[in-house]
């Protein structure tokens, strides 16, 4: 018996070093490592790899995503190790949680292109700042459509907002900020009274959906508040579950929320897959925008809110929404960014109550 | 006052689930087996019941389907904690050991699975909540009372009393109850009046699995619109309460309701103005069920209730 369980088990090695033998025959150009969540999160993730496979498909270019074995800039590394010797020549990031690694990787590799989505490549220490010639670092202005979310929901003839955001990450405050200075700008220009308008803002420091998150939306509604923008990933749920209970409103963020539940009312959308494609094409066109920094907003599409075919907006209009945009994309209107804040209150707005639950 | 009534009523949705899975974990360990695999138990029942609803939402809903997918919750619930069972009642094996690899197996599986029975591919399954009731005839009507338990409120939470009331009557009013605590607290003693601990402690681990799968799903129904392999602590917080709750039915509602209403006030006092005013730390809150905890196994440790076999692989040879 012994004997014949560890011949079953020598050829089960021989097996499968063969495979992985076989395996690493195969090259891939293109490659995508996975940050915390999966590939179908239905946000980061999912919608850089749409970008990438749409267009890798297109041109007939060989693609693989990898998934780190674990969160942590090591694993990361570890990850872009495998894609580089599976024959990557392009690596795509998704997310600030890959700075570090991306920091390490652009001089290891300096062979290989980096694109990396919503962060700038810097050391553990946030003192080294480097973004080498072959990465290109996108950063998306949250803050602009934060904005447009606040501004067009007061418009909308809603008083009682509500901002839930998940841990506070830049990209969540940046949300967030622009929600307030969104919401701030459109009661001043509807000369409403101060305290009209009122603004809850929260971060529930998870991203997960829990009873607790549930809760804390339920007591908002139950408050009055009217419409809850959920910017922290599965925290988005717990208040559509709520919202549904309540009969209230949700505006979605990161892509187009609105098939999961009804009660989403509008989203606050990055355009991903188009960055991912921008990048992609200038590097096939020989012209890799490597080494810049680039914050992507309003002026190159890269921010949207989700389009009027699936948003539940009573009176602000397309025609509302395009001039906002326009004066956000020439830079008419700048909302302050982060900065390293997390609180809403230094922004000290003027025309609406704004309550920072901490 | 209706910011009262909706706090009762939100202090439900903690409450519930942890009153639910708390007793099932008391079934398991008055039989003398420790289990903490309960969190990876609600995830498996919660991925059976949410995953059944999924499918069968299309043709049917409301409370029909609810109490469907309790089964079928149940019952993934059940075959799970099999395992758990076979491991430490026949192999012997470290029940700590034991239910730690199935807390960290159940997320993992149902991810796996979710991604290979669902044609999308992807991990998360998702469902419409059609099971709020508005409002109990008749019931409903009563004030205070109907506002709390019979407004906005779910079948799941009847289920919830009802099964403290029939888990009361079987450990303390029954020759079955009064065998389970046998062998919990003294298995040798209780295998020599004929009783087969074995069985027993079968029966324990598998009631532990049953509510444990309910309480997945009657944890995930009020507060998500889809289900994606987590429970997000509330097996281990259930155990808490357990012991909180000093293995007996009625000290454990008291225990979940306390632990409920606390983490209710910590999510939403940012709704209510007075509490708002005080500035309390959110922290504070969600602090004190846990520092209540720990004050009263300090003061409660020497005359602990706990089983006094429980963790101990029982061995016949060795009596």
């Amino acid at each position: 018996m012994k004997k014949l369980f560890s011949i079953v088990l020598v050829v089960v090695l021989l097996v499968s070093m063969l495979s992985l033998a076989g395996c690493q025959a195969k090259t891939y150009e293109l490659a995508m490592i996975t940050d915390v969540g999966d590939i179908d999160d239905k946000s980061f993730n999912q919608g850089t790899w749409e970008g990438i496979k749409e267009y890798a498909e297109a041109n007939k270019i060989t693609h693989k995503y990898y998934k780190p074995t674990e969160a942590s800039t090591d694993a990361y590394v570890a990850a872009i190790d495998l894609a580089v010797s599976s024959g990557a020549k392009v690596i795509v990031t998704p997310g600030f949680l890959f700075e570090e690694a991306v920091f390490i990787a652009q001089d290891k590799y300096p062979e290989v292109m980096f694109i990396l989505l919503d962060g700038t490549p810097h050391d553990a220490a946030w003192e080294n700042f480097k973004t080498g010639p072959n990465v290109y670092a996108v950063v998306y202005a949250e803050e602009q459509v934060g904005y447009l979310a606040g501004y067009a929901a007061v418009m909308d003839g809603y008083r009682n907002l509500g901002y839930q955001g998940g841990m506070a990450v830049p990209a969540v405050c940046r949300y967030g900020f622009g929600f307030v200075q969104g919401a701030d700008d459109a009661a001043k220009e509807l000369g409403l009274a101060k305290g009209t308008v009122k603004l809850m803002y929260n971060y529930s420091g998870d991203f997960a959906d829990t009873p607790a998150s549930q809760t804390r939306a339920a007591g908002w509604y139950q408050a009055g508040t009217e419409v809850i923008f959920a910017a922290g990933g599965k925290v988005g749920n717990s208040v559509m579950s709520a919202a549904e209970t309540a009969n209230k409103a949700v505006i979605g963020v990161d892509v187009d929320q609105s098939a999961e539940s009804a009660t989403v009312i509008a989203s606050a959308m990055k355009g991903l897959a188009y960055m991912v494609q921008f990048g992609l094409k200038e590097y096939y066109a020989g012209t890799f925008p490597g080494g810049v920094a680039v914050i992507a907003g309003a002026e190159s599409n890269a921010v949207s809110l989700s389009p009027f075919s699936t948003a539940k907006w009573k009176t602000f209009s397309q025609a509302d929404y395009d001039s906002l945009f326009a004066k956000l994309a020439d830079a008419t209107i700048v909302p302050q960014k982060d900065e390293g804040r997390t609180d809403p209150t230094l922004l000290n707005p003027q025309y609406i109550t704004l309550t920072f639950v901490e | 006052m209706e910011m009262l009534y909706l706090l009762l009523r939100q202090t439900m949705f903690f409450s519930i689930p942890l009153l639910i899975v708390a007793l099932g974990g008391m079934f398991s360990e008055r039989s003398g087996v420790t289990n903490i695999a309960l969190e990876g138990i609600m995830v498996m029942g919660g991925f059976a019941g949410i995953y059944f609803i999924n499918q069968l939402q299309s043709g049917m809903s409301g409370q029909l389907l609810l109490l469907l997918a309790i089964v079928i919750a149940v019952a993934g619930g059940v075959i799970f904690s099999l395992l758990h069972g076979y491991a430490s009642i026949n192999l012997k094996a470290d029940q700590v050991i034991s239910g730690t690899a199935l807390n960290m197996f159940a997320p993992a599986f149902v991810i796996y699975l979710a991604r290979m029975i669902q044609p999308s591919g992807i991990a998360n399954v998702s469902f419409k909540n059609t099971f709020l009731i508005s409002k109990v005839p008749v019931l409903g009507d009563i004030p205070v009372i109907g506002d709390i338990f019979f407004k906005n409120t779910y079948i799941t939470t009847f289920v919830g009393f009802f099964i403290l009331i029939v888990s009361a009557v079987v450990l303390y009013k029954t020759r079955f109850g009064m065998r389970l605590r046998a062998c919990g607290e003294h298995p040798q003693a209780a295998d020599s009046v004929g009783i087969n601990v074995y069985k027993m402690r079968y029966i324990g681990v598998m009631i532990s699995g049953a509510l444990a799968g309910l309480g997945g799903l009657v944890l995930t129904i009020p507060i998500s619109t889809e289900f994606k392999g987590a429970v997000n602590g509330y097996g281990f917080l259930a155990l808490a309460v357990l012991i909180f709750g000093q293995w007996k039915p009625m000290r454990i509602l008291w225990a979940s309701l306390f632990f409920g209403f606390m983490q209710t006030i910590s999510a939403a006092y940012s709704a209510i103005p007075f509490l708002l005013n005080l500035n309390i730390p959110s922290e504070f809150f969600k602090m004190t069920p846990y520092i209540a905890t720990l004050i009263v196994l300090a003061f409660s440790s020497k005359s602990s209730k706990a089983p006094k076999a429980v963790g101990q692989p029982y061995d016949q040879g060795a009596r």
